[in-house]
Formats: C-alpha cells, sequence, structure tokens
C-alpha cells in the first residue's frame, strides 16, 4: 500500500527540483520533510482538540460574558457590551434582569486571601518537611507516604473530615484546644474564623505536595554545597537560608503555581462543608458566586463574566511563571 | 482457503460487528426503560421520557411504585424511563435545560410547582381540559391548585404533599420535662417551652443543623407564618412584606438557636433527626420526611414514642413542599405524556406514590387508608386546614432568583445571627 503523503511529497519535491540552481536547494529540501510537518500526525490531533476543546471554550467564555444570555434560549451575539463586567465591579440592576445584582468584590477579596494564605503557608510547610524528611532519618519513605496521602484524597472526603475535626463539643481540634485550657470555640460558622478554618484544612491537604517538590529541589542539590557551607563554618540555619533555600527558587515557583490553581478550586470543598453554594459572605469566593449566578439563577452570561476574572486570576499568576521559563529557555 | 476469501470474510466480520453495536445500543436504551419490563416494541417517538433525581431510597420506591401502578392501567405505553445519577436536583434541571436549549424537551421531569417554574419559563404547555379537567379541579385544594399554575394557565400535576410547618418531639424527653405539645400557641411558646426543657432535663432542647442555610430558612419562614399570619407571610412572599415582621421572626429564631445542639454547625440534618430518636433533644423542626427516619426505626412509634404537633402559631395553614410533573410543549410523545400526567392527578396514583413516600396525596378525595397513621393524620389536617401557603425554602413561593438571594442572606444570618440586617437582605431580595 502506497502512502498518499509519499506520492505527494515526491511531487511537491519534483518542483523543486525544476528550480533547482546549485547545491545549496537541496538542504531546504520539500517542505513535507520538515520535521514539524513529519511528525504531524503525533502533535497536530492533540493540538486541535486542546485548540478546540481548552482555548476555543475559554474564547467562546469571553465572548459570552458580553452577551445578555439569560435563562432559556440562546445568546445572541449581535449586542455585546461590558455590561456584564460594569456590573461585577459596581452592583446595580442589569438590562437583563429585575433583580438587583450585588457586585463581586467580597468574594473576588475572600479568593485571593485564601488564594495566598493557603499558597504561601503551605509552601513554608512543605519546605520545613522536607528538609526534617532530607536528614536521613529512618523510614523516610513512611514519612513521605504519610504526608503525601492526605492529597489522594477528594475535597468530598476532606470537607467532611474536617466537618467532623471543627465540631465544637467531640471534634479533634476542639480537644486540643480544650487540653491547653482554650475554648470550646465555634469554627465552621464563625465568621472570623470560616476562611481561615478552610485555607488550614486546604493547607493539611496540600502540604504533602509542597513537601515532595522541594524534596526533590534539595536532592538536586550537590552535597558539595553542603559541605563547603559546613567547611566555612555555616550554621545549620545559616546553610539553609543562604546557601540552600536559593537554590529551590524553581522548586517554589513550580509548586507555588499548582498551589494557587488548587486554592482557585477550592470550590468542591466549600460546596461539601457547607452543603451547597452558600457558604456565608465570610467564606464566599469568586466559585461559588459564579456557580450560583449560572445555575441556580441561570444568569449565564453574568457567571461568564465571573469565570473570565477568575481566569484573569488564575493567569496573572501563571503568565509570569511561563515567561520567565520560557526567558531561561527552560520552555 | 484461497486469497479471494478473504475480503468477503471481512465484510462478514465488518456486517456482524456492526450489527452487534446497533444491537448494543439498542440493548441500553432497553435497559434505560427501569422497571419496563417486555422492552420490544420500541416505537421511536411515542416512547415517554420522564426524567427524575429519585434514584435511590423512599424516592426511588415511590416513583418505581407509581411507574408500576400507571403501567397496569396504560400498558400500551412505553417508558424511556431516565433518572439522573447523582440525585440532586440542581443536577436534573442542567440536564432538562441542555435538552430544552438543544429543542429536544423530555415527555416530562421531576420539578417543585410554583415560582420555580419560572426557571424555563416559555416551555410548557397549557394542559388544562386534558389533564386538568373538572374532577382535578374539584379535587385539588386552593393551595395546591395555585401552584399548579404558571402565568394562570395549568402547566404541571403535583404529585405529593410535604409539610413544612410541624414541629415533631420525643415524648418521654417531654415528659420528663413536664411539657404539653398541645399547649403551645406561638412560637414563643417553644421558646420558653425549650428552657424548660433545658433546665429540667439533659436532653438538647431543640434539634438542628446549621451547616447549611436550608433549615433555618424553613424554621424562619414557619415562625413568619406563626406571627405575622397569613397575611404577613402572603405579603412576604409577595415582596411586599413588613420588615419589623420578617425581623421579629428572625428574632425569635435567634432566641430558639440558644437551644440548638453547641455543635449545630458540624451536623446533617441526619444526625440532628438521630438526637430525637435517640432521647437525647426534646423538638425538631422539619418537613415531614423527617418521620420517615422513625418509621423505619425499630421501637420508636408514632404516638407512644414520638409525636407531632402543627408548628404552634401555624394551626389552620398547610404549609405546602410539592413535587410535580410539568407538561412540555413540543412535546416528544403528547398522548402518553397526558395520559402519565392525568395518572399522577388520579387518587390512586398518588396514594401508590406516597404510600412509599411518606407525603400525602394532594387530591382531598384521596382514601388514604393504605397509608400510615401518622400520614392519615397530617391529611386529615390537610383536609381540614383553612389555607395552604406555598413554601419558601422549597421553591414554591419565590422565582429562583429570589430564592438565591434568600438562601444567601440566611447563608450570613447563620454567620453573625444578625436580626436587622438579615431582614433588611431578605426584603430587599425581591428588588
Amino acid at each position: 500500500m502506497r502512502n498518499p503523503l509519499t506520492i505527494l511529497r515526491q511531487r511537491l519535491a519534483a518542483h523543486r527540483e525544476v528550480r533547482a540552481d546549485g547545491g545549496t536547494a537541496t538542504e531546504a529540501g520539500s517542505i513535507l520533510d520538515r520535521d514539524s510537518v513529519r511528525s504531524a500526525p503525533f502533535w497536530l490531533p492533540p493540538f486541535l482538540l486542546i485548540g478546540l476543546f481548552i482555548y476555543g471554550a475559554i474564547i467562546w467564555n469571553i465572548v459570552l460574558s458580553l452577551t445578555d444570555f439569560q435563562g432559556l434560549g440562546s445568546p445572541d451575539y449581535s449586542a455585546l457590551d461590558i455590561e456584564n463586567y460594569v456590573i461585577a465591579f459596581t452592583g446595580g440592576t442589569p438590562s437583563w434582569s429585575s433583580l438587583t445584582v450585588d457586585p463581586v468584590w467580597n468574594a473576588a477579596w475572600n479568593t485571593v486571601v485564601l488564594m495566598v494564605s493557603f499558597s504561601v503557608v503551605c509552601l513554608a510547610v512543605g519546605l520545613v518537611m522536607a528538609i526534617l524528611v532530607d536528614q536521613e532519618i529512618r523510614f523516610e519513605n513512611t514519612f513521605r507516604t504519610i504526608y503525601l496521602l492526605p492529597m489522594s484524597l477528594s475535597f468530598v472526603v476532606t470537607a467532611k473530615f474536617w466537618l467532623y475535626m471543627y465540631n465544637v463539643e467531640t471534634g479533634l481540634v476542639n480537644l486540643i484546644l480544650g487540653a491547653v485550657g482554650v475554648g470550646p470555640i465555634e469554627i465552621v460558622q464563625n465568621p472570623e474564623l470560616k476562611l481561615a478554618a478552610v485555607a488550614f484544612a486546604l493547607i493539611w491537604q496540600f502540604s504533602g505536595y509542597a513537601m515532595i517538590v522541594y524534596l526533590a529541589g534539595l536532592r538536586a542539590i550537590p552535597t558539595s554545597h553542603f559541605e563547603a557551607a559546613r567547611v566555612d563554618g555555616a550554621s545549620t540555619i545559616r546553610m539553609y537560608w543562604r546557601v540552600i533555600i536559593p537554590q529551590l527558587r524553581t522548586a517554589t515557583v513550580s509548586a507555588l503555581v499548582v498551589l494557587t490553581v488548587f486554592s482557585l478550586k477550592a470550590f468542591d470543598f466549600l460546596f461539601s462543608m457547607y452543603g451547597g453554594y452558600q457558604p456565608g459572605p465570610s467564606a464566599d469566593i469568586l466559585a461559588t458566586r459564579m456557580v450560583r449566578e449560572a445555575y441556580a439563577n441561570g444568569n449565564w452570561a453574568y457567571g461568564s463574566a465571573i469565570a473570565v476574572l477568575l481566569f484573569i486570576m488564575a493567569l496573572t499568576i501563571v503568565a509570569p511563571y511561563i515567561y520567565t521559563q520560557y526567558q531561561r529557555g527552560e520552555l | 482457503m484461497s486469497e479471494h476469501d478473504t475480503p468477503v470474510s471481512r465484510r462478514t466480520v465488518l456486517t456482524t460487528t456492526s450489527a452487534a453495536a446497533i444491537a448494543g445500543l439498542a440493548g441500553c436504551s432497553g435497559g434505560g426503560s427501569g422497571g419496563g419490563g417486555d422492552g420490544g416494541g420500541n416505537d421511536g417517538g411515542s416512547e415517554l421520557e420522564l426524567l427524575h433525581a429519585w434514584s435511590s431510597g423512599d424516592g426511588n420506591a415511590a416513583i418505581e411504585a407509581l411507574i408500576e401502578g400507571f403501567q397496569e392501567e396504560y400498558p400500551d405505553v412505553e417508558f424511556a424511563e431516565e433518572p439522573v445519577d447523582g440525585a440532586a436536583r440542581s443536577n436534573l434541571d442542567q440536564v432538562v435545560l441542555n435538552k430544552l436549549q438543544a429543542n429536544d424537551p423530555p415527555s416530562t421531569f421531576q420539578t417543585w410547582p410554583g415560582n420555580t417554574l419560572d426557571k424555563f419559563e416559555g416551555a410548557y404547555e397549557d394542559i388544562e381540559g386534558d389533564v386538568w379537567n373538572e374532577d382535578l379541579k374539584e379535587n385539588y385544594l386552593a393551595g395546591p391548585q395555585e401552584q399548579a399554575q404558571y402565568d394562570g394557565s395549568y402547566v404541571t400535576v403535583p404529585l405529593n404533599i410535604h409539610r413544612i410547618n410541624n414541629l415533631f418531639y420525643n415524648t418521654a424527653v417531654l415528659e420528663e420535662a413536664g411539657v404539653d405539645p398541645e399547649s403551645l400557641s406561638s412560637p414563643s411558646d417553644v421558646v420558653d417551652a425549650c428552657e424548660t426543657i433545658a433546665t429540667e432535663t439533659d436532653a438538647i432542647p431543640f434539634a438542628q443543623q446549621t451547616s447549611g442555610s436550608w433549615s433555618t430558612v424553613q424554621l424562619w419562614e414557619t415562625t413568619l407564618l406563626g406571627q405575622a399570619g397569613i397575611d404577613g407571610y402572603e405579603a412576604f412572599i409577595n415582596g411586599e412584606g413588613d420588615t419589623g415582621a420578617v425581623e421579629s421572626a428572625l428574632q425569635s429564631v435567634v432566641d430558639l438557636s440558644e437551644y440548638y445542639p453547641s455543635d449545630s454547625s458540624s451536623i446533617s440534618f441526619t444526625e440532628a433527626n438521630t438526637m430525637v430518636m435517640e432521647g437525647n433533644a426534646a423538638f425538631i423542626h422539619q418537613g415531614d420526611w423527617a418521620a420517615g427516619a422513625y418509621s423505619n426505626a425499630d421501637e420508636f412509634n408514632y404516638g407512644d414514642d414520638w409525636g407531632q404537633v402543627t408548628y404552634p402559631g401555624t394551626s389552620g395553614s398547610y404549609l405546602l413542599n410539592m413535587d410535580s410533573f410539568p407538561y412540555l410543549a413540543n412535546n416528544p410523545s403528547p398522548e402518553a405524556t397526558k395520559q402519565f400526567l392525568s395518572y399522577c392527578g388520579s387518587a390512586e396514583g398518588q396514594v401508590l406514590f406516597n404510600a412509599e413516600k411518606g407525603s400525602i396525596p394532594p387530591r382531598s378525595d384521596a382514601d388514604v387508608s393504605s397509608l400510615n397513621t401518622f400520614q392519615q393524620d397530617q391529611f386529615e389536617d390537610f383536609n381540614a386546614a383553612d389555607n395552604q401557603p406555598p413554601s419558601v425554602q422549597h421553591g414554591l413561593a419565590v422565582s429562583p432568583g429570589v430564592s438565591t438571594n434568600i438562601s444567601s442572606a440566611f447563608s450570613g444570618f447563620l454567620e453573625d445571627y444578625d436580626a436587622a440586617a438579615t431582614a433588611e437582605a431578605l426584603i430587599n431580595a425581591f428588588n
């Protein structure tokens, strides 16, 4: 059986030969001889699929957020405006609804607080654990597995688990607080502790991941660096602070990106913990707000606008990372 | 074998494979019919496509009983029954919405009637005459009948009624405390009774969950009905509520919250209800699905171990939570759907369904002798009620957008129990 590609290539190549005037033309060869074209069967299908379903969907979502699509029917793409973004920032009664819509500041602020506190603390805890596990202790693998295990659980499981942990009467958190003479304190519905409690539970779940990333980073640092620091008389703290941690920059950035994205997805956790997408004003994040607008109220376009804001937030975290990677030639 | 045979046998293989694939597909759609039975004779478009989220428990038993009864009466109607997995109502709505937007509506689907119908505005068709004939109009009381209408035309058939304004109690605990539930006559009496229970016994006076807002919305709407009366309640659901009345009902809930379990924010409704069953709590305010758990428990009998009174202050009202099946325009199986909806509107079908579901039939002429004693008592209350107002929490009284605003207001209320601020948010929920 003859490959039609082969036939086509031969024909194209024949054309080339006609205008060949020297020795250099043969190096360029056929357009079909290029690596990128020859490997197309491997990269093109996934490229098209990702292009359509990821980037196509993102673009569609952005366009949708400019419409007035609400309720049943289909969106009207002929009249696009930024009304939904104005409403998202200032509130008011949009043209597509008879009800007033609150701005998203509260949810956006909660999202940022959750994102920053979760990521930073998670990295710090992960780093400390990684350094401890790296001390060539016994049962190192066991510890590593234990710390990483929570990450394998779904948010639904951990949310129900922490709902129990935070129980005022029987929860472990309050039992420990009671043992040191504090409490018991209401946590789950306490406006001052709610978001912190959610962040704490997420840190518990994901610090193991940060540990693994850091551990890999630590192992990549040659032993000679540790030895040199020791010979120069650096204390342990000084050694890590001045010599080791600066070399963990790549590990930090890549863990940070993944953790931030996880924190944006805390929706599942809140949904299971508070039995729906109404976690209350002090724990309301953009994701819960978005689902509420879209699926409870049928305000599709407005929900899309919130999704775009969330997307921009994720992008501001990821884009600098990708850009520096690109600049360093690591992409 | 000669070379000549190869293409033939390939073709044979292909034919056989595709035949098998088609048979497999047909088998899948046949398998979807659930309790269908005979499976054969798929007649394409005339299958009744019924979407519901009752995929487990008493709901599943109830819908199966209903379908079985229907098929005995109308053996010719085929079902393409596709319960929506995940059992969440919002998920079901999503499926229905996708189908409506693809212009491929199901025959009918499970939904709350009343203002919830707003969600698919314009997708329904009037079934007055065909389904809502004189017989139905005569036998549905005014309240449920009003909920079956959207913009003045009959579009859906309510199938069952769960009551919201109940106060369930553990008899032994109340006896120990010396509280007579029948003597309570207003929401504030409940607070007083709770105080007595707190001083006289070790039990938790009022079992309530506060991790989600729905139980508190129910409690507040019942309290509002008890304090402001039917007029005050209807004013609120029409968007003309009195801030003072709303706030005072909220304040009453704040007073009552003193007597909740201290870990109310970490427990679920099931756990709260179990407290009552185990004698660790005295009262619980819930829809009458709470009684479903009691009748499944051994040694916990209606009358002896537990009882129910109409929530103090709301006597004369039967606060409605209903499920219904609407008729969608552009129906894939007009005749069969109307037959099914008529069966849902019949006393016989409703009794079969409600015997399993634990709720009561909306038809006042239903023969409830096959239901349990508690359901019979509820049914008696229902027929004797002066009015049947729709529930706020369960989507009947307010449109989905308003309902979301109300839930948001209550999710804030659960954080700070600020009655004044919440009252303002509730009144503003309509704007």
